[in-house]
Order: structure tokens, then sequence, then C-alpha cells
């Protein structure tokens, strides 16, 4: 009888340890850290208490970076779970069935290529000179827009958005084509009988319907958008003059060319520190993440 | 119940080897080290990437040949990469033997970490093998009288132009700053794009500063402001030097900051601009060229306090890890690897400057290339560049603020006082 009473924690045990060790150690250790100044060279640690965060706070870099990435959640969960769930919703309608499949792929390709790749693509796109986008805009008459996209401080962060959400959105919309198929379908006939129009049904059936696909999607949103690193980098590095750096890359730098470890960790804990919040007030809003 | 005793046992003896995986890690090199009389060397270099990686496995070779007992493991990661892996690796115990480095703040901040072996006694010990290495060169690996690497390679910037365009335009090769700009002012009038300028990357914009910070400030307030404790940047020299990176804006491509270190040189390479500050290091890339070129060092300023014939440029070497349990082993390579037959064979495989004398001459290099290691070995002293000779609190912002200058959207006094207050509180943190 006792073994019935164990058995169940020994099959959690595993995972639990491994989370431990790999997840929650070192976020404690992360803590610790940032109450300190120290580099990877120095062997004192040098214990500064809560300067590395009251650091942030006049550090113009830091509330550039935070800002930036404040823009990109919200245009990211406006373009891709919004925007998606409409693609997929579009995709799903009747009058589109033939293409669909198609359609599909297209749009779930850039999902499967490496950001490298694409991040090459895209600086062919923006170059000032050969680029596509200044090509095109001359072809339509708008020569006057055209310019070092990548280059201007003002183009240069949503240039690298824009990059973004081409990419993520095939991945949420396809998310959403999954759940949308899942609808039994006779709650769209009653509508229908009821005179629901397409938006009508839209509104008042896929939408409520899809509710538990899309708190996963606005978590996974979420957390690809606070974390973006690579977009950034292959593009711009930060540049210029730090106008598109974001909290991942500012990280990056303080840690492996300022060699500010303790100040690297402080930027980490914002990260976790957000993602944790837009968690809880996400949770709370859909009451939990149980499907039914 | 059988079942599930079964289950348990099986639950516990994952979870039990789970904790034996993770708890234990016996070092790897132990063995190999008490085995015989064998050395292993960890060496950990930047070229992952041909012609330098077959030169480095062709020089171990050849040392191991001559060397019975001594084996050398290569890690190797390029770059940026790099940058990041060295500051991981020295921080443990298990440090690599011997390691890449570039100079400057970069390099001395091994030296202040204890990371990196005190190499003075063999330099002086072997004068015949210290005194074939250009000075200027070793130089910038010595801090406080000490000696702390080896210097292996170089990589200079000189202004490179287009001998076609500058014949049609009868024009000469500047040596003052006002002749440059009068030559800038003809080739535009001409028609074509005089200078070039991808400062995508923000280091190519540190480097035009470099030279001209060098150039603009006496070489003594140069070296009190490059180091760490006595950093200041209050000399209007700075802020002159930024006004004349400003005057150059006209005559560069436009959007220079969309534009990456690649483009620029093919844009050089395919004759649409004129002239470019190019690094030796560089020199292979622009071969295909339809054209004739040549280089000049960067002109004087009339007003400027440096010493024009200084070049820009730096040496690149190795340094000993301090924990190394076999330092007259590493040494020994290093030695080896900058003897007179490895130098020369790393200019013939590689075509970049070796630090070693009489490496680079006509049997394996470009007249041009001669020449210029004729200037650098004619140089009393290197500006090195900026981003690995300051500490990257106050390159960062410095680089930061040139891209916003070339957009526009900062003055020289600006950038200067950001750049002022970083110092300052790195030299707060120095003390």
């Amino acid at each position: 009888m006792k073994i019935r009473n164990i058995a169940p924690y020994l099959y959690v045990a595993p995972s639990l340890i491994i989370a431990f060790i790999f997840i929650y150690y070192p976020v404690m250790e992360n803590v610790q850290s940032s109450f300190f100044s120290w580099s990877p060279f120095s062997d004192t640690k040098e214990f500064v208490a809560l300067q590395n965060y009251t650091r942030l706070f006049d550090d113009s870099v830091f509330l550039v970076a935070l800002k930036n990435n404040l823009i990109h959640l919200v245009i990211s969960l406006a373009v891709q779970v919004v925007g998606g769930l409409v693609l997929a919703a579009i995709l799903e309608d009747v009058v589109f069935r033939r293409v669909a499949p198609v359609l599909r792929t297209v749009y779930f390709l850039p999902v499967l290529i490496s950001i490298s790749v694409i991040g090459l693509l895209f600086s062919f796109i923006y170059n000032p000179d050969i680029g596509l986008l200044n090509k095109f805009l001359a072809m339509v008459g708008l020569e006057e827009y055209a310019r070092g996209w990548l280059g201007d401080s003002d183009t240069a962060f949503p240039a690298i958005i824009a990059m973004g959400q081409w990419q993520g959105i095939g991945y949420i919309t396809m998310l959403y084509i999954v759940a949308i198929q899942k609808i039994p379908p006779d709650l769209y006939e009653a509508a229908e009988m009821d005179g629901a129009g397409k938006i009508r049904k839209f509104l008042h059936i896929t939408v409520p319907q899809v509710k538990e696909i899309s708190f996963v999607t606005i978590i996974y949103t979420v957390s690809q958008s606070i974390l973006t690193f690579s977009d950034v980098y292959v593009l711009t590095k930060g540049g210029p003059g730090n106008s598109s750096q974001v909290l991942s890359t500012y990280l990056y730098q303080k840690a492996f060319v300022d060699s500010e470890m303790g100040y690297a960790s402080t930027i980490a804990n914002v990260i976790l520190g957000i993602t944790v919040v837009v968690y809880l007030i996400q949770a709370k809003v859909f009451k939990n993440g149980q499907e039914g | 119940m059988m079942k599930k005793s079964f289950a348990v046992s099986i639950c516990i003896i994952l979870i039990l080897l789970l904790v034996v995986g993770c708890g234990q890690q016996t070092p790897a090199n132990t063995e190999n080290a008490s085995e015989g009389n064998e050395v292993t060397l960890t060496l950990f270099h930047r070229w992952p990437n041909e012609p330098f990686k077959g030169y480095f496995d062709g020089v171990i070779q050849e040392f191991e040949k001559q060397n019975p007992g001594v084996k050398i493991k290569v890690v190797t990661a390029l770059n940026e990469e790099y940058k990041q892996k060295i500051n991981v690796v020295l921080g443990n115990d298990n440090s690599p033997d011997i390691y890449f480095t570039w100079v400057g703040e970069y390099a001395n901040k091994f030296v202040r970490g204890g990371k990196a072996l005190d190499l003075t006694k063999y330099v002086e010990e072997d004068k015949a093998w210290s005194d074939q290495i250009i000075p200027s060169t070793l130089k910038p690996f010595t801090l406080d009288n000490k000696v702390y690497g080896v210097p292996v390679l170089m990589d200079v910037r000189m202004m490179a132009y287009n001998k076609e365009i500058f014949n049609q335009l009868g024009l000469e090769p500047p040596s003052t700053w006002n002749e440059f700009i009068q030559v800038l002012d003809k080739l535009k009038a001409s028609g074509a794009i005089p200078l070039g300028f991808g400062n995508k990357e923000p280091w190519n914009g540190g480097l035009y500063i470099t030279t001209l910070n060098q150039r603009l400030v006496s070489a003594d307030v140069l070296a009190k402001d490059n180091n760490r404790e006595t950093g200041e940047f209050t000399d209007p020299g700075y802020v002159v030097a930024l006004q004349k990176l400003q005057q150059l804006i006209p005559y560069v491509n436009e959007n220079p900051n969309a534009f990456s270190r690649e483009e620029e040189r093919n844009m050089f390479a395919n004759g649409k601009i004129a002239m470019m500050p190019l690094h030796t290091i560089e020199f292979p890339y622009i071969k295909d060229a339809k054209f004739e070129w040549g280089t000049f060092n960067f002109p004087s300023i009339e007003e400027g306090k440096g010493d024009p014939s200084v070049i820009t440029g730096a040496p690149e070497g190795f340094m000993i890890s301090a924990q190394t349990k076999h330092p007259d082993e590493a040494v020994k390579f290093l030695k080896f690897l900058t003897s007179k037959p490895m130098a020369e064979k790393w200019v013939k495989e590689t075509n970049v400057i070796s630090t070693v004398k009489g490496a680079v001459n006509s049997s394996n290099s470009t007249p041009l290339m001669v020449e210029t290691i004729g200037q650098v070995e004619k140089a009393s002293d290197m500006a090195i560049w900026i981003d690995t000779i300051l500490d990257g609190r106050i390159f960062n912002p410095y680089l930061a603020g040139i891209q916003q200058l070339l957009n526009g959207e900062k003055t020289p006094e600006q950038i200067m006082q950001e750049v002022q207050e970083a110092a300052k509180q790195v030299k707060e943190s120095a003390k």
C-alpha cells in the first residue's frame, strides 16, 4: 500500500529534477548574480545590492530597448494573433476550399526557413541600392519614400518587425486552422438558419470556439516577441545608433562585449519579469488553460 | 503488485542514473596528462575557415613531428563567436593553453584578470627569436613593461584608390587634408562617388575616427585616454575629429549606415567608387578588379598634433594561459609559429602580413604588399582600432554616436559628451 502512495511522485520526479537543475536553478543563480558587479575575468564579485536595477532607469539604451520590445509585442499580437485568426478563418471559408491547401503552404513556408537565410533575403530587399523595396517604390512612382531602410534610425526597427511578422504569421495561422476545423459544423448551420452573415459567424462562433488555442498562441507570440534576438542581430545588430536595440541584443552586448555579467543578469531578470507578468495577466483573463 | 514494484525500481534506477550523470564530471584531460610523458596543449584560435585553418593544421603537424611527445589539440570559432566563447572558457578552470587575442583593452582585461602568462623572461632570454619580430607589433602586447603575448599577424588600414579614375582626372594621391578635400571635390564634380563608406557594422566608422583621432590629438593625451584608469576624452581634438568625419559625408555614398562592408568593397572592386579605406587582410577580395589600384597612408591634417607617419593598424597574436601546466612547450610552439620559415609560409598561404621581419618579400607577395610592410617597419607606432583599444562601455556609445552623426541626429559635441561620461564611469570602476 505504501508504494501506491509514493508511486505518482516517483513518476513525476525525473521531469521535476530535470526542470529544477536546468531551469529553476539557473534562474535562481541569475537572480543572485544580478546583485553583484563582476566580469568573467575577475576573481572577485563585488556586492552592489540593487545598484544594477536602479541603473536600468538611467540607461537610455535600456529604455530604448524596452520601448522597442513593447512595440514589437503589441504589433506581433495584432498582426500574428489577430491577423493569423482572420487569415485562418478566410482560408477555411468555403469560397477558398479549392486554393486553401496551396495558400496554407505559402503562408507556412517562411516558418521553415532558417532565420539567417531570411535575414540575408531581407537585407537584399531593404538594400538602398539594389533592394527590391526601393525598386518597387520607384516603379509605382513613390521614389520619394525610397531610403536606406536599415540605415535610418526611424525605419530600421519597423523594418525588422515587418520581417518578423512575415515569418511568424504562418505558424499561428496553422494552429488556428486546426482549431477551426475542430469546431462542429452544426454550430455554423444553426447560425445560418438564424440568418447570420459571415462576419457574425466569425465573431460569435469562431472566436469563442478557438479561445483555448488563443491562449496558446498569445503565450507563444508574447514569449517569442520578448525574446526576439536573431531578427535584430542578423539585420542591424541593434544599430544605427542603438535605435533598433532590443532587450536580448542589449543583454548580449553587455555580457559578451562589455563583460558586465551582473548587469546582463539584471536585464535577463527584467525579461523574465515581463514574461511572467504577461503570463499571469493572461491566465487571469482566460481563467485557466484547461480545455473545455 | 509485482508489476508496480518493477516499475518503481526502474524509475529509481533512471533517477539514479540522472543524478550520477549530472553530478560527476571528471575532467577528461587528467587522464591524458598522466599517461607517460606526453604533453597535450590546447590551442584556441579564430579560424575555422580556409586558408587559415589549413595553415595552422600544417604548422602543428610539422611541430609535432619535430617535437615527439607534444600533441596540440585545436579548438576554433569564428570572430564574433570566438569573442563570446573565449570569455566563457577563460572564466572557468579548463582554459586553453594557448589562445588568440586582439590587442588593446581587449587583451589587457585578460592580463588584469590573471589569465595571461608573463612572457618577458622568454623574450629576453631568446633575443635571436624576439629581435626578428617587428618591434612596433610587440609593443601593443606589452603592459607595464611586461610582455604578455606574441604577435603573429598584422592588419593595416590604408586608403585604396582607383588609379584609372585618378589618371583620367589627372589626380595625385593627397598627402594633406586640404589636398584630400580638393581631390574629393574633383572626383565628385566628375560624377563619380568619391569615397566608399559602409557603416552598417559600426566599427568601420570607428576606424575612421581611430585614424582621425591619432592625427589630431597628441600622442600623450591619446595614450592617457586609451588607458581605462585615466581616460577622459576632454581634448578638443576629439570633437574636431568628428567634425572632419562630418565634412566627408557629402562625398560618401548615400545611406552609409545601410551599406555593409562587403557592399562597400564590391562597389570599389566594380569601379563604382574611387576611394575606400582598405585593410591589408581585404586585399585578396579586390584582386579581380579590372583596373589598377594603389594605396596611400591617410593624409596628415594641417592643425593636427599627431605624427602623420603613424599607420592605422594592429597586430593580432596569441597569449598563453597563466594556468597552463606546460608553459615551456607552449612558448616553444609560439616560437615555432613565428620562426621565419613558418612566417613566410603564413604570408604565402594566407596573403596576410606577418609580424616577422622580412617574411613579406617579393617571392611571396605583391609589390603593393611589400611596399605597405615597408611603411609599417618604418613607422614608430600604430594607431590601434578604437573597438579593441577601448573598453566596450566606451566604444559602444562612441560607435553608436558615429552612426547617428552620419544620419544627422547627433552633433560631435553631443557624442563626445556621452563618451566622456562613459569614460568617467569606466575610470571609477577601474579603481
